[in-house]
């Protein structure tokens, strides 16, 4: 019962490293990717059926390319694409779950991005169906893929200016964490800090329209 | 010779009455609008410039060429979405899918639940699968938690995903004919779903949100009433399946509508993202009830059915013959069932350690999965679904260039979306 009084681990900590012995069941995997991406890939790590990788988001298309057409590796198709917020002053995954004939693991490749300057090269190249996942996590996160054809929201109206998934996005009716802590802001109108979803420059969204005018 | 009568248009009245104060008042003469031309407005062209090169390649009119918006209230559309079509005439050239309507923020409702009742929060995604939208968070927090459920909770978890997925299939053989034009199919779909869901508000006390899955077990042990319930649903299910089965598979207007419609292939749809029966149904053998065994699937016989010809049809019997399997599995789980507790211990509050897990099913749709982070807190830090028909809603502007109108919509129904799973 002890680590239920756990503190919660400070953003940049999560997940434990384990050591390289990798369940039987994902071992060829995890030598066969320690042989073919020794350097690119940064960490390794599995658990009961998932072996995981880390990456430089910038080489993102590079790692995921070879890991398709790699006929003893062969991992044909995304399974998901979506994107993780580590808090502010942090950094920006986008974890992609690839899916193999050959391996009875899930492959889990966590790209890194920059939080200040969020560009990561598109999958889209690669696999069609990562446009709408894409789109997605543009919409909510704020990330901008590089070479998409299609980068608009997916979810929020076109012209919606923040990114609602964000771990700083705060609702004008967040109690806990604006200015009027304590009250019931629906009832009070007046105490709503407007201005920062107004006024805040969404990045990729004033290029693209502008760039148009 | 008879002159010719001319009886006025109203609106054209008011154009000429706006043309003659226009010029009584010294200004400019109107200019010419979509409607001069096309009788009525033309929908769907944004007031802004396009923010993309796809953007504007959809909303560029080349000569005769019109938008139409199909939706957002559109009954085929199966929910709350906006389909903006080019068409030339009645031949589709490009579509555009306008999601969102529908959007509630599940993912981030969820990052702020604590682990048991992210339970009731997906439910409401996949309407029509919601057993499996919730065997696949408790698969990941299971994962992320490090305990196992129970045998029989197991197998309990295993027949009613299976019920779900017969009634989901049923109801999207009626749909489909409904779409068409063919009003019975979806009412014997509605009485196998309305026995099936009877059943499982028996055994979770709730018809369609269920909420009945829990981190290591389920909610309730099986009792009297839902075997009862499901052995009178068992002793006439295959004579119903084939009932609607003969009003819809030889009807000829169906197979004129179906065959050779929308066809993909299995390249394609990998490339796509598609998965779960509209992927099998173009020859991938890809279940992830195969690939990746979770429960008890590795006790069980199946095999993985496939279809090779990838249009409608294709996907039409691929679903009747999953509807089959899932009988066949439902009677082996039943056989097999185990004794036992339904719930493993676990702390009212459910705190993992930090770490990262991946839950994924097949749900009647599809690869449903889920991607959990823990922080060490009472709520996942990172909540992420994926659900399959949002994936699969790409296949749509890939595939009806080319077809008419009224056919977009028998194609969409055969990949069988539900929006409140593509809209989150």
């Amino acid at each position: 019962m002890a680590n239920l009084r756990r503190p919660r681990a400070a953003a940049g900590g999560l997940g434990r490293r384990r050591s390289l012995t990798a369940p039987a069941k994902a071992g060829a995997l995890v030598r066969l990717l320690l042989d073919r991406f020794g350097d690119l890939a940064t960490d390794l790590w599995t658990d009961e059926d998932t072996v995981e990788v880390r990456i430089d988001g910038a080489r993102n298309v590079e790692l995921l390319k070879a890991l398709r057409d790699d006929p003893d590796l062969d991992f044909f198709y995304l399974a998901d694409a979506a994107a993780v917020d580590y808090g502010v002053g942090e950094r920006f995954e986008v974890v992609y779950h690839l899916y193999s004939d050959k391996h009875p693991a899930w492959l889990r490749v966590r790209a890194t991005v920059s939080r200040d300057a969020p560009h990561i090269p598109t999958a889209t190249g690669l696999w069609e169906g990562a446009m709408f996942h894409e789109r997605e996590m543009y919409d909510m996160m704020g990330i901008i893929f590089d070479g998409n054809r299609d980068l608009r929201r997916i979810y929020m109206s076109p012209d919606y200016r923040s990114f609602p998934q964000r771990r700083d996005f705060l609702l004008p009716d967040d109690a806990a964490d604006s200015s009027a802590a304590g009250v019931k802001p629906l009832e009070r109108p007046e105490t709503w800090d407007l201005s920062r979803l107004s006024e805040e420059q969404a990045p990729g969204v004033v290029a693209h329209a502008e760039g148009e005018a | 010779m008879t002159s010719e009568v001319r009886i006025p248009d109203p609106l054209d009245l008011d154009r000429e009455e706006e043309a003659r104060l226009r010029a009584a008042a010294g200004l400019a003469p109107a200019t010419p609008t979509v409607r001069d031309y096309a009788g009525f407005e033309s929908v769907g062209l944004p007031d802004r410039p396009p923010q993309t090169e796809r953007e504007r390649e959809v909303y560029t009119l080349e000569e005769g060429e019109m938008l139409v918006n199909m939706g957002p209230q559109h009954p085929s559309t199966h929910g709350v979405m906006r389909l903006v079509v080019k068409v030339r005439g009645e031949v589709v050239t490009d579509i555009d899918p306008v999601l969102g309507y529908l959007h509630r923020g599940i993912e981030k409702l969820c990052e702020n639940a604590t682990y048991t009742t992210v339970m009731t929060y997906v439910d409401p995604m996949d309407y029509l699968a919601s057993m499996h939208n919730e065997h696949a968070p408790a698969i990941a927090f299971e994962k992320l938690f490090g305990i196992r459920a129970p045998r029989r909770a197991e197998y309990i978890r295993a027949l009613v995903v299976e019920l779900n997925r017969v009634f989901s299939h049923g109801l999207m053989m009626g749909f489909l004919a409904l779409d068409m034009g063919g009003i019975t199919p979806i009412l014997y779909g509605f009485i196998n779903r309305d026995e099936i869901v009877d059943m499982l508000s028996a055994i979770s006390g709730q018809r369609m949100l269920f909420n009945f899955f829990r981190v290591g077990g389920v909610n309730f042990d099986a009792n009297d009433e839902f075997f009862s319930r499901l052995g009178t649903w068992r002793a006439n299910v295959l004579k119903n399946v084939e009932m609607s089965e003969r009003v819809i598979t030889d009807n000829e207007i169906f197979r004129a509508r179906t065959i050779g419609m929308g066809t993909l292939s299995g390249k394609d749809a990998i490339s796509l993202g598609v998965s779960g029966p509209n992927l099998r149904a173009s020859g991938v053998a890809f279940d992830v009830r195969r690939a990746h065994p979770y429960s008890i699937y590795p006790e069980l016989e199946f095999e993985v059915i496939t279809h090779s010809a990838g249009d409608s049809n294709a996907r039409y019997l691929q679903r009747i013959a999953e509807i089959k399997q899932s009988i066949h599995l439902i009677d082996q789980i039943v056989d097999k069932m185990p004794h036992g507790p339904v719930q493993a211990q676990v702390p009212g509050i459910i705190r993992p350690k930090p770490g990262r897990a991946y839950g994924a099913v097949e749900s009647p749709r599809g690869l449903y999965s889920v991607y959990a982070i823990s922080d060490g807190g009472p709520n996942p830090y990172r909540f992420r679904m994926r659900d399959p028909s949002f994936v699969s809603l790409q296949a749509i502007p890939k595939l009806m260039p080319g077809h008419l109108i009224a056919d977009t919509m028998a194609v969409m129904a055969s990949f069988d979306p539900v929006m409140g799973g593509v809209d989150k």
